[in-house]
């Protein structure tokens, strides 16, 4: 495709991509009533919108995989040769972070080109650092104050293509086997949970239509996410994100229980967008833009945009070392940096429910199983992983810590609660959260690459376990695990390709050889969490001692929940009996999603290309750390062979609060640290898998006998952790006393006041009606009584006596007379 | 002196005829008397107009007034008089407070035409620091108002209509010398600096070429006035002759039958 | 005794006219009466005007009035005339309603 400029062609397809849900969800909110009548008209309608979407998507990314490589290491090479001004006006090549000095990546690129080439290598990544620039470029300017500008942009880099592919493709999926999920909706609903004032379960119309129009919009909303190049523009869509899913979430609204659960949902997600808005604000104040790239100006001229901006304001400074207090001469400010970094991420926790905002995700089941799918899998909680890799290099050190520590800390809480849960698609929630930790844990130590390729094959294998609970539950019409089994025989397909699943989340493969995508993308994580306990032992041996337990309880409870639910004799004879497979149009997804689980960190046959090598290729480095200028020791010398207090001295990218370092992403591709990581992921894994295997497998371990010694362990896990109940306590309680206070103080302070004033009113009219009427009237008729009545007396001289006129006007004449001479 | 007693002896008798006319028109109580006696008063203000000077103005009372108005105030008269016309007279009351205000207003107007100084005496008022020269000067110019040789006004009154002033005019040319008083009296129109102020000599004036200009476009002709005057007659006359003419009465008249008999009386007339 | 006859003599005879006149207006019933108090009252005001135009009263022609004054004294002749007419056909109209020229009885404008 030497002909077509990508430059041009790229935002144009990812663009159409991105419109086409919307117009399927334009159609839908207008005809969806008409096309109901029509059968799965309007699921085929959102089908076709977003399969197009799909092709645009992949045609997107192959023009972008098609690219000139960028040989260069400066970006005015890539201005050159990629998004010449004046070739692409919309695309300005200024992207700060490859106004690094080219020596040190060069002479890295030079090292890790020795290394020996393979599948699973993870040297091999590093062959060629051709990071292309990325694609900015405005629709239309929505507003300007001042420097601020509000504009629907796009920024388009590997990410964006790589996420916009990926939402593109599960949705695709979900859609179709929506198709056959929600078929019941086509006709009048019976909804057994859901009791009418007659005591009868209600019967509703359907809402076939009405639910792809929403999907559609999530949809729509996703991609806008993806591709916006500008903060406020990805603000919208993030608020468009959490109120599709409020719509899907609280789809079967008639429940109480989805209504509870949309709202928790929508409302746990305000709190972080709170502070999403307040890391808005924050970051604007700081950099002074919130174009994500380098606009141009309507004179052509590119303009800062954020990671510019940013980097020109951090190499003002002096080093971090020399001490990053708030500067006072209205300057940089590092705590205004971190504030906007924490604010960013507060967001991120509340969209992808990281402690202490994950309470919502598990209720959000409540929605249909395709929902929890998407919102699982591709949309809403891969908006907050993905918003921090969009971010992660304006973020200071300091909030990269929290991130880990959060992603930690989630990691834990999810897994261990997934343990003992019951209610299949609360496992897989529970283990999405855990699952999100893994991801913040890798962003937050430094791997950009390892967090976010985790993100697109939890996506794949997320989505596809979603869709075989989805199966399950739509045969056998419970979630509880211990009413099923034995299922695999009767829905075979369903089984194997949800057993590919597991072992795909369960991260299984032999280090070195091959494994499924889970394998590869949870090592990455491991590996950078190994490095960074090296470099940072205090903490370090912490977050990943958590990881690689959580890899081991992973295994556990996605093989417990295999084994419940299709392994063993039935639990119950009567559903088992009901049970079936489901129709083609729902298990077609579940193999595509499978193919891709098993396959989506393969490398490319023959060559060394994958999704984790692009993802590495355009791995971002910090804009901390390329402000500090000692960073090249650290990529030069060997990882082993640094002390922590080497390298704590060395990579000196951490503030002068907390001087611990964030370790380079490459370094662990060396095999001194994948090889051992490795073995340890399998090692966790295998151990999990086997103890679920011996106790719901074999059924060799009684579960009960381990809740019997440790009661209170199981206790606090089965209630998950008292979140609930904490929030209850501290927030709820206190807002609804708080309420009824108002309340009260409303009835009698309030309205007693309103009462008070209206009486004071009312007698104060009535005063004045007695003055109006007394006086104002009374002076008006008096002066106009006095008036008459002067009339009265005066008509007497009006005789109509000529004779009499005359002798009056003599009398005149001789007075005006008498007084003028009396005057004179 | 006896030719200045002459018109002092005719004014008195025409002021006495005019004066006893209106006083009979006011105390005569029978109407054709009174028409009689208005016809008197009026004849009398005539015979004053001409001694004063004004022949024309007097010829105009004598035709119009003596000869119609009068006469058209009889036919009124005869038009309207009954025979019986029983509670017309008027109460002593009324009588006594009419004749109080009349006498007022007599009172008022004399003591006023008495207190301004040169109206009282031909001669012009000595002021307080004396008149040295006014005594000669009364002298000469009382006999001022016999000049028999003066001219008629018809013909200058004619020339003023045309917008030719002839008065002022003769007082044009006999400005450029110096005036003696006898010189003076035959020029009338010499302009004192203030009309009520005595002037002690004239001959001493020095007439203001400004002032005079200003006199000649101020004072021109009275044809316009005239003109306006005839076509407002001319419509007062129609509209008497409407007023006046014969009409049948309106059924709802309060008074039809007198009314009918009222127009024969009218047409009969 | 035989003073000259002055200006103050005219004008002299010529208040007793007006006020003869006013009084005639004001005593008399007759609507023909008042007609002519009208006249006397105007003949008076005309001696007046006479007086005050003639040269041959004032020790200073210059201060009469002229034929200004003799002009006004012959408009008010005319309109004199004119207002007589216009008078008496309204006497005779009256006299047509009411039989009567009493202007007592004319008392419709009686407030």
């Amino acid at each position: 495709m030497p002909d077509i400029d990508g430059a041009k062609t790229i935002p144009m397809l990812l663009v159409g991509a991105w419109l086409l849900p919307l117009g399927s969800f334009g159609v839908l909110l207008f005809f969806s009533p008409w096309l109901d009548r029509r059968g799965r008209a309007a699921g085929w309608l959102a089908v076709g919108a977003v399969a197009g979407a799909f092709l645009l998507c992949t045609i997107a990314l192959g023009f972008w995989l098609s690219q000139p490589p960028a040989d260069g290491f400066g970006w005015s090479q890539h201005s050159v040769s990629f998004a010449d001004p004046e070739a692409a006006g919309h695309s300005i090549p200024a992207d700060s972070r490859h106004s690094q000095p080219p020596a040190p990546r060069h002479s890295h690129a030079l090292r890790v080109s020795e290394q020996p080439s393979g599948p699973s290598d993870a040297g091999t990544f590093h062959e060629a650092n051709r990071r292309p620039a990325p694609m900015v470029g405005r629709l239309f300017t929505w507003a300007k104050f001042g420097q601020y500008e509000i504009s629907i942009s796009y920024y388009i880099d590997t990410l964006t293509v790589l996420m916009c592919t990926m939402v593109s493709l599960v949705a695709l999926c979900i859609h179709i086997y929506s198709v056959g999920y929600m078929a019941e909706e086509l006709h009048e609903v019976v909804d057994p949970l859901v009791l009418d004032a007659q005591g009868k379960p209600l019967r509703r119309p359907g809402r076939f239509g009405r639910f792809f129009q929403y999907l559609s919009l999530f949809t729509f909303s996703m991609l806008g996410l993806v591709l916006a190049g500008h903060l406020v523009m990805i603000f919208i869509f993030w608020e468009l994100v959490g109120l599709c899913s409020y719509f899907l979430i609280g789809f079967y609204r008639e429940r109480p229980s989805a209504q509870q659960a949309a709202m928790k949902a929508f409302v746990v997600n305000r709190v972080g967008d709170m502070g999403f808005l307040v890391g808005l604000m924050a970051l604007g104040g700081l950099v002074g833009t919130w174009s994500l790239g380098d606009l141009p100006d309507p004179a052509g001229e590119p303009t800062g945009g954020l990671f510019s901006q940013l980097q020109t304001l951090l190499a003002g400074q002096p080093g971090p070392s020399s001490g990053g207090l708030p500067s006072s001469d209205g300057g940089f400010s590092r705590t205004l940096w971190i504030l906007a970094g924490l604010g960013i991420f507060c967001g991120c926790v509340g969209k992808s429910a990281q402690f202490p905002l994950h309470v919502w995700l598990p209720d959000a089941m409540e929605g249909p199983t395709p929902v929890s799918a998407l919102i699982h899998a591709a949309t809403m909680v891969a908006a907050g992983v993905y918003l921090v890799g969009r971010f992660y290099p304006a973020f200071p050190p300091e909030v990269l810590w929290v991130i880990a520590g959060v992603g930690c800390i989630t990691l834990v809480i999810g897994a261990t609660i997934a343990l003992v849960v019951t209610d299949m698609k609360r496992v897989l929630a529970y283990s999405t959260i855990s699952q999100l930790g893994y991801m913040m844990l890798g962003l937050g130590v430094g791997g950009w690459a390892a967090g976010l390729f985790h993100l697109l094959t939890h996506a794949f294998f997320k989505a596809l376990l979603f869709l075989c609970s989805g199966s399950v539950i739509h045969a056998v019409g419970t979630n509880e695990m211990p009413q099923m089994g034995g299922l695999r025989r009767k829905m075979p397909w369903t089984a194997w390709t949800m057993l590919v699943g597991c072992l795909a989340i369960a991260g299984a493969g032999v280090p070195g050889l091959v494994g499924l995508s889970g394998f590869y993308s949870k090592e990455a994580i491991l590996a950078q969490a190994y490095l960074f306990w090296n470099t940072a032992p205090a903490v370090g041996g912490w977050l990943f001692g958590s990881a690689l337990v959580g890899a081991g309880l992973t295994a556990f409870y996605m093989f417990r929940l295999w084994y419940m639910t299709f392994a063993g004799p039935p639990n119950d004879e009567h559903i088992y009996h009901h049970a079936h497979e489901s129709p083609p149009v729902m298990v077609a997804p579940l193999v595509v999603l499978a193919g891709l689980a098993v396959a989506a960190g393969w490398s490319v046959p023959g060559t060394a290309r994958s999704l984790q090598q692009l993802l590495d290729q355009d791995r971002p480095t910090l804009l901390a750390a390329e402000s500090s200028s000692s960073s090249k020791l650290v990529d030069q010398a060997p990882v082993d062979r640094i002390s922590p207090e080497e390298s704590g001295r060395a990579v000196s990218a951490g503030s002068a609060f907390w001087p611990v370092p964030i370790p380079e992403e490459h370094l662990s591709h060396d095999p001194a640290v994948a090889g051992p990581v490795g073995w340890m992921a399998f090692a966790a894994a295998l151990v999990g898998f086997l103890l679920a295997t011996v106790m719901y497998g074999l059924r060799k371990l009684e579960p009960a006998r381990f809740v019997q010694a440790v009661p209170a362990v199981y206790t606090f896990l089965k209630n998950k952790w008292y979140f609930d109940q904490l929030y209850e306590m501290v927030f709820v309680r206190p807002a609804l006393w708080l309420a009824e206070r108002t309340v009260d103080a409303d009835r009698h302070l309030l309205d007693r006041a309103a009462d008070g004033m209206a009486v004071g009113l009312i007698r104060l009219a009535h005063l004045e009606d007695w003055l109006d009427r007394r006086w104002v009237d009374g002076l008006v008729n008096r002066s106009a009584e006095a008036a008459y009545r002067l009339g009265l007396e005066l008509r007497r001289v009006q005789t109509g006596q000529l004779r009499q006129y005359v002798l009056w006007a003599v009398l005149g004449a001789v007075a005006i007379f008498v007084l003028l001479s009396l005057g004179s | 002196m006896s030719g200045s007693i002459l018109p002092t002896i005719l004014f008195f008798l025409f002021a006495s005829l005019a004066c006893a006319g209106a006083v009979g028109v006011l105390l005569l109580q029978r109407i054709v008397y009174m028409a009689g006696a208005l016809l008197v008063s009026l004849a009398g203000v005539a015979g004053l107009f001409f001694i004063a000077g004004a022949d024309f103005v007097g010829l105009v009372q004598l035709m119009v007034y003596v000869g119609g108005t009068v006469v058209l105030l009889a036919f009124g008269v005869m038009l309207t008089a009954r025979r019986s016309q029983p509670g017309w007279q008027v109460p002593a009351g009324q009588w006594a407070a009419g004749l109080a205000v009349g006498a007022v207003l007599l009172a008022v107007l004399l003591w006023s035409v008495l207190a301004v100084p040169p109206w009282r005496s031909v001669w012009p008022t000595v002021s307080a620091e004396g008149a040295p020269s006014g005594g000669v000067a009364t002298v000469t110019t009382g006999s001022a108002y016999q000049q028999e040789a003066q001219p008629g006004t018809i013909g200058p009154l004619g020339w003023a209509l045309l917008g030719v002033r002839t008065d002022r005019a003769i007082q044009q040319d006999s400005s450029q010398a110096p005036l003696d008083s006898s010189q003076a009296q035959a020029n009338f129109s010499q302009a004192p600096p203030n009309r009520f102020q005595a002037r002690p000599d004239s001959a001493q004036t020095v007439l203001d070429p400004s002032q005079e200009d200003a006199r000649q476009t101020g004072r021109s002709g009275y044809l316009l006035p005239f003109e306006i005057i005839s076509v407002h007659l001319v419509l007062v006359l129609i509209g008497a002759a409407f007023l006046a003419r014969a009409r049948i009465p309106f059924p709802s008249s309060p008074l039809p039958a007198v009314g009918e008999a009222g127009l024969t009386n009218g047409q009969a007339g | 005794m035989l003073h000259p006859v002055t200006l103050a003599h005219y004008l002299v005879v010529g208040a007793v006219l007006f006020s003869c006149g006013v009084l005639c207006m004001v005593l008399k019933r007759n609507a023909l009466g008042v007609l002519m108090g009208v006249e006397l009252a105007l003949n008076g005001a005309n001696i007046n005007w006479v007086a005050l135009s003639s040269p041959a009263l004032r020790a200073d022609p210059a201060w009469s009035l002229g034929l200004d004054g003799q002009l006004m004294a012959l408009f008010v002749i005319v309109l004199a005339a004119g207002e007589a007419a216009v008078a008496l056909a309204i006497a005779l109209n009256y006299y047509r309603l009411y039989l009567s020229v009493d202007v007592d009885q004319a008392s419709q404008l009686k407030g």
